[in-house]
């Protein structure tokens, strides 16, 4: 597998002097399988737009799953930027999820292509666009590739990825927030209500074990950390969001080999970054896994 | 008015499930912005139907989630606040009032009405600037304000079937008609039941004049109005039915509100039913 980093700012694209080195663009992330000729994308945020680009000038037709992690508009506002869609012969896959409430995938994603917000109608995209709205499953998609997604905190249902090829474990969680219990924990408080406070405390760090057993061992694991502890303390609580000090430690217990931090806040600058990176990415603080903030362009190869 | 009628009533509304104080309790917490989890875990956890109903709807068509979600506690850190509240109050007033399909009235019609009633009221309420706080009480008066026409359609289903044929023919509106015939109407009724249930003074006087705006207390007015523009709207476009096929243009004469509101409403018809199909998932919960 290799894996590419199109975008890796969260919330809204950033461009400037300040994020020139680390990159500007919203999620997106390329996984291509070289040796079977396929081609998997993560999130159709800003970046997606480059990476079409890229693609025109590779083989044609191009043939792409499209892994939407959620609907916010920082993760699908590439979409109707991305060149191959207007391309006849493309075939997209597009996999993510909805609740029962909201609009179909369908809605959500080409509804960005109405005369209010763009120029050009869905209906005139060349390409052939399917629609899959996803869960909590395991899905098989050939020549080896196996897809399994995990449910993770945020506001909106999104998931996590767990990409499985020959061997190597390639995943995702962002973007997501650590489960907290949000009952009364303090005896001395009136309402406190010890069964309800044991029971919080209890799902909460169920649902994180769960996390973490979902990218247990993971070759590569790209993790939301927007946030310093501090600034999450301080701010955050319930935005839906990580923050380093806590996914080093639990990719650290989960043995990730590789951990790359991604979502960088909007206000994050490269000067910042490399701040973070003498203070975080080393032996003392990661142990053996190898921690670095995700930066455009960058690849691994798995 | 008949006693023959009002006593057979009486012992019908007798016999109706209460609306247990839950829902009068999560209605009020739904208007607060800050409660706690702890507080409605503890309200919902009170009434046990209700609780089972939540997460039963949280389990089937909320999330799907592979892994059943056994308690409130669970639902609440995994799915947060505020989901849990609006699927509470939501189940909790659709779950004590549906009733069983009647040859004459069909239930499903009828919820369909009410629903689009709600709605309509809740975008009325955007529409006058209401406090977002006080949105869902539109909503909930919308969906109540018929609530006297099911224990009439089922205790006395002849003549209701009789009003039910002269609203049809348009000569007459339905709720006249119930007057001929029993010498009271489904907003008397319904105001029965709002008492029994100990709704709010607001509730009561939706359910009470939602045919007759003008007589209602200053202080609910506008509400009441809302939920009868809403009512005409849903008549008009024909959105589920509750027997009522003529509006009646009388009791709209002396609304001032109908023509400043009415053209904003029609521009939302799309949202509004856009909103119905979602509310509707609620009534597959009982």
């Amino acid at each position: 597998m290799q894996i590419k980093f199109w975008g890796v700012r969260g919330s809204i694209p950033c461009p400037g002097s300040n994020t020139v080195r680390y990159g500007g663009n919203t999620p997106c992330i390329e996984v291509r399988f070289p040796d079977i000729d396929r081609l998997i994308i993560i999130d159709a945020g800003s970046g997606l737009r480059e990476l079409g680009n890229d693609l025109m000038s590779r083989p044609q037709p191009v043939e792409a799953h499209l892994f939407l992690t959620h609907t916010h508009w920082d993760h699908i506002m590439g979409f109707p930027f991305f060149v191959p869609a207007y391309v006849p012969g493309t075939h997209i896959r597009v996999y993510g999820p909805v609740t029962y409430e909201e609009d179909t995938l369908e809605k959500v994603v080409g509804g960005q292509m109405t005369y209010r917000y763009f120029p050009i109608r869905e209906a005139e995209l060349a390409a052939n666009i399917q629609y899959f709205s996803l869960k909590e499953e395991v899905m098989d998609l050939g020549d080896g590739i196996v897809v399994k997604t995990k449910y993770l905190n945020h506001p909106v249902l999104c998931l996590g990825y767990r990409i499985e090829y020959n061997g190597k474990v390639f995943c995702t969680a962002y973007d997501t927030e650590v489960f907290r219990n949000v009952f009364i924990t303090d005896p001395g408080h009136p309402d406190y209500d010890p069964e309800m406070a044991e029971e919080g405390e209890q799902v909460a760090a169920e649902q994180n074990r769960l996390i973490e057993a979902f990218y247990h061992d993971a070759d590569l694991l790209v993790h939301d950390s927007q946030y310093t502890q501090q600034e999450y303390e301080e701010k955050y609580i319930g935005w839906g969001h990580g923050y380093i000090e806590y996914v080093c430690a639990a990719a650290q217990r989960s043995r990730v080999k590789k951990l790359a931090l991604f979502h960088h806040d909007p206000l994050r600058t490269d000067d910042q970054i490399d701040e973070f990176t003498v203070r975080y990415c080393n032996k003392d603080y990661c142990g053996d896994t190898e921690t670095f903030f995700a930066k455009e362009g960058m690849m691994i190869e798995l | 008015m008949s006693d023959q009628y009002t006593d057979t009533l009486q012992r019908y509304i007798d016999k109706m499930p209460s609306l247990s104080t839950t829902v009068t309790k999560v209605l009020e917490v739904c208007n607060r912005q800050d409660v706690s989890p702890n507080d409605l875990n503890k309200i919902i956890s009170l009434d046990p139907v209700l609780a089972g109903n939540v997460l039963k709807l949280i389990n089937s068509a909320y999330y799907a989630l592979p892994n059943q979600i056994t308690s409130l506690t669970r639902a609440i850190i995994i799915l947060g606040i505020n989901t849990v509240k609006n699927l509470a109050l939501s189940t909790a007033v659709v779950g004590a009032l549906k009733g069983h399909n009647n040859p004459y009235l069909s239930m499903d019609k009828f919820w369909a009405h009410s629903l689009c009633v709600g709605v309509a009221a809740k975008e009325l309420a955007v529409l006058n600037k209401i406090p977002v706080s006080q949105r869902e009480e539109y909503f909930l008066a919308g969906l109540l304000h018929d609530l006297g026409k099911v224990p009439m359609v089922h205790c006395f289903e002849k003549q209701y079937a009789q009003c039910l044929q002269q609203a049809k023919m348009g000569s007459i509106d339905l709720h006249k008609a119930e007057q001929q015939v029993f010498g009271f109407d489904h907003s008397f009724c319904g105001a029965i039941i709002a008492e029994k249930w100990q709704l709010n003074d607001a509730m009561i006087s939706v359910i009470k004049y939602h045919h007759a705006p003008e007589k209602a207390d200053k202080d609910h007015r506008l509400l009441i109005s809302g939920v009868a523009i809403a009512d005409l709207y849903a008549n008009i476009f024909e959105i589920g039915s509750a027997g009522n096929l003529s509006p009646g243009s009388e009791q709209y004469k002396n609304m001032p509100e109908l023509t400043d509101l009415w053209p904003g409403l029609l521009q939302q018809y799309d949202a509004v039913q856009t909103s119905i199909e979602k509310a509707a998932v609620f009534l597959q919960v009982s």
